[in-house]
């Protein structure tokens, strides 16, 4: 079974991803709502994947994505963003995100990124 | 049970209303600073997760307006359009709109947005408030509301309560009915137990719901209080919450709020190191202190946890012989886990010296016991100079608990999941008599083993718990409980399952026994006794 951490700063959003990942038969190892939870459960937790809001609360999100680069540079990381961050998307898909999602999103679409990036 | 829908629009409603709330307080702090990026990275940050929630679950309405409002931010924060009062009055005016289409959710008479307003809002949004063209007068937006009363009441917590009471009774009789619809073996009063059983257990859900806060209304008063402490003391102290959104039983919330807090002062002013100290130790100047909350199957953990100097574990051994809770010679040979159990021991003290705000002779048996008394557990962990750390196992409710089923002596007897370890067979043979106990090597750990049917059945002047021929039988089934770090095997005669149950008070005058926390009644009418774990556990430390 495939260990999932969340990351983004609205419960909302993380119940949604939660629910459509776990429903899925993956294990959701941990949630962080914001940067410093975020760097500290990547750590604890090591995943096989991480979804990634890129905006956050204390850091941004490409704060965050160079944070666990940095340190474990295989970290399979999808990023998760509403539509007007294409500049920031960019830029994380430079320093190595695997692939994003658009908010709103569909459960299908959720779960063929996640899958496509675990088996990548 | 709720639908996912429905729980997914309770978390946006709820979510929604915090952000309003915090959009209202930073736009007014923005007023003041117009030019802070702080609090401008945060309104965008908000209305960005309004926009993308909203548009999730869809109230385009909502998304919509955040969007606007979005984009009138990242404009100010770009330096294309200036904060000037016109600007100021329409934004205060999206935001207030922005809180009546939040609570208006569920109002299918709301109608559509004041469009004067949204137009005012274009006006800015594409840059034209320099020109000469005039933001519309509106009325003032807020002057024009409707009245409407509130979806939501607030209810007495004795008024849940009693419901809660009810439903505990409700459920006894169920299965109580269910099991004689089996005996007579009747299709029809079979259907109808069956139906029974489902809306009882949906009742009971809905009523433990009801009575379910978030534990953020506990956890966002630390901030304030964290600060007094830490300003009486003159240390600085950097608090992280987590887990606010958790949610626990009102009453459980209750009790454990005044242990909570001697936890956190005990922190403040017995773990964290005045900045000075931590400098030369190395550390930063400020002191870390967390409050994490998360969901562990069906309980609640709390962890409290700060990066002070940690406990002295030479100093407890020290003090555990001079309070008489162990002779010295014993003492030399216990392990730290088994001195962090000493903490817990009724005034059982290291403090020092008294400040205004710990060290009041309330020790952290007043926290153990409040704890137990709701079922939960408490365990402490420390390393000397890198911190302390409490975490608290909650039940999420009160009147229901899992608990595993046995029986001792033709007697139906359970014990609550919170305190059972796990449960083990082992021959007669692995059981060696010492002193007047038995001892088992149980995975490695040396554990004293009770035989349960002596200890509650024999009269204590013959009671002989140490004795291997008060055994039948070649295999012996052990319930492994712990409590504050000890674990205890307890031998029974046959094992059933795990139940939920719904515990009862002892009446009198059973209710000077103090092995027994209460009574349930089983679906076949019978009376099972619960066993209290801890008041086993303290019998035998004071034996010893």
């Amino acid at each position: 079974m495939n260990r999932i951490l969340i990351v983004d700063d609205s419960f909302y959003m993380r119940t949604m991803l939660k629910n459509m990942l776990t429903d899925a038969g993956y294990e959701v190892v941990g949630e962080a709502p914001n940067g410093q939870t975020a760097l500290e459960l990547a750590k604890e937790t090591k995943p096989d994947l991480i979804t990634l809001d890129v905006i956050l609360p204390d850091n941004t999100g490409l704060d965050v994505l160079k944070g666990i680069k940095s340190e474990q540079p295989d970290m399979k990381i999808v990023i998760v963003s509403a539509v007007g961050q294409e500049v920031i998307v960019n830029e994380a898909l430079d320093h190595g995100a695997l692939a994003y999602i658009v908010k709103p999103f569909s459960e299908e679409k959720v779960l063929e990124v996640v899958s496509k990036a675990l088996s990548a | 049970m709720k639908s996912r829908e429905q729980e997914y629009k309770e978390i946006f409603i709820a979510e929604a209303l915090e952000y309003y709330d915090a959009l209202n307080r930073h736009i007014s702090d923005l007023e003041k600073r117009p030019q802070d990026d702080q609090v401008l990275a945060e309104i965008f940050r908000l209305l960005h997760n309004l926009k993308a929630n909203a548009k999730a679950i869809g109230y385009l309405h909502i998304s919509d307006l955040s969007h606007k409002l979005e984009t009138a931010f990242s404009l100010i924060r770009n330096k294309e359009l200036s904060f000037s009062d016109e600007v100021v009055a329409v934004l205060f005016d999206g935001i207030d709109l922005l809180g009546d289409l939040i609570t208006n959710i569920d109002n299918d008479s709301y109608g559509e947005p004041d469009p004067v307003l949204l137009r005012n809002l274009d006006i800015i949004v594409d840059n034209l408030s320099g020109s000469t063209i005039e933001l519309a007068k509106v009325q003032r937006y807020n002057t024009s509301k409707n009245l409407s009363l509130s979806d939501l009441i607030y209810i007495q917590i004795k008024k849940l309560d009693h419901m809660l009471n009810l439903v505990g009774e409700l459920m006894i009789d169920r299965d109580r009915v269910l099991s004689i619809s089996r005996e007579l073996d009747n299709d029809e009063l079979k259907s109808v137990s069956s139906h029974l059983y489902r809306i009882t257990e949906e009742l009971q859900y809905s009523v433990m719901d009801a009575r379910l806060v978030s534990i953020g209304s506990l956890f966002n008063k630390f901030p304030r209080i964290i600060r007094d402490i830490a300003t009486a003391e003159g240390k600085t102290i950097n608090l992280s919450l987590i887990g606010q959104e958790i949610q626990i039983d009102r009453n459980i919330l209750q009790i454990i709020t005044d242990s909570l807090l001697h936890l956190v002062r005990n922190a403040i002013t017995h773990g964290i190191e005045r900045p000075e100290e931590r400098e030369k130790k190395g550390k930063s100047r400020e002191g870390h202190v967390s409050l994490v909350a998360r969901n562990d199957r069906d309980n609640v953990v709390i962890k409290l946890s700060d990066d002070g100097k940690g406990i002295d574990f030479k100093q407890v051994r020290k003090a555990a012989v001079e309070q008489k809770l162990v002779a010295s010679d014993v003492a030399a040979g216990l392990s730290n886990s088994d001195l962090l159990g000493f903490l817990f021991e009724p005034g059982f003290s290291l403090a020092k010296e008294v400040t205004e705000f710990s060290g009041r002779g309330v020790g952290l048996d007043v926290v153990k016991n409040a704890i137990d008394s709701i079922g939960g557990r408490i365990n402490i962990d420390s390393e000397k100079g890198k911190g302390t750390s409490f975490t608290m196992q909650l039940p999420t409710s009160i009147a229901v608990k899992g608990a595993l089923l046995f029986e001792v002596a033709d007697i139906f007897y359970a014990i609550p999941l919170i305190h059972t370890e796990s449960v083990v067979a082992m021959e007669t043979d692995e059981l060696h008599e010492v002193g007047d106990v038995l001892l088992a090597d149980v995975k490695g750990e040396t554990i004293t083993v009770v035989y349960l049917n002596e200890l509650l059945n024999a009269p204590e002047e013959t009671m002989r718990l140490g004795d291997k021929t008060k055994l039948s039988g070649l295999i012996q089934n052990i319930i492994i409980v712990s409590y504050n770090n000890r674990k205890l095997g307890l031998i029974v005669d046959k094992m059933y399952r795990q139940q939920d149950i719904v515990v009862k008070p002892l009446s009198k005058p059973l209710d000077t026994i103090d092995l027994y926390g209460g009574v349930t009644l089983l679906g076949t009418g019978k009376v099972c006794l619960v066993l209290d774990v801890p008041a086993i556990t303290r019998y035998f430390i004071h034996r010893r």
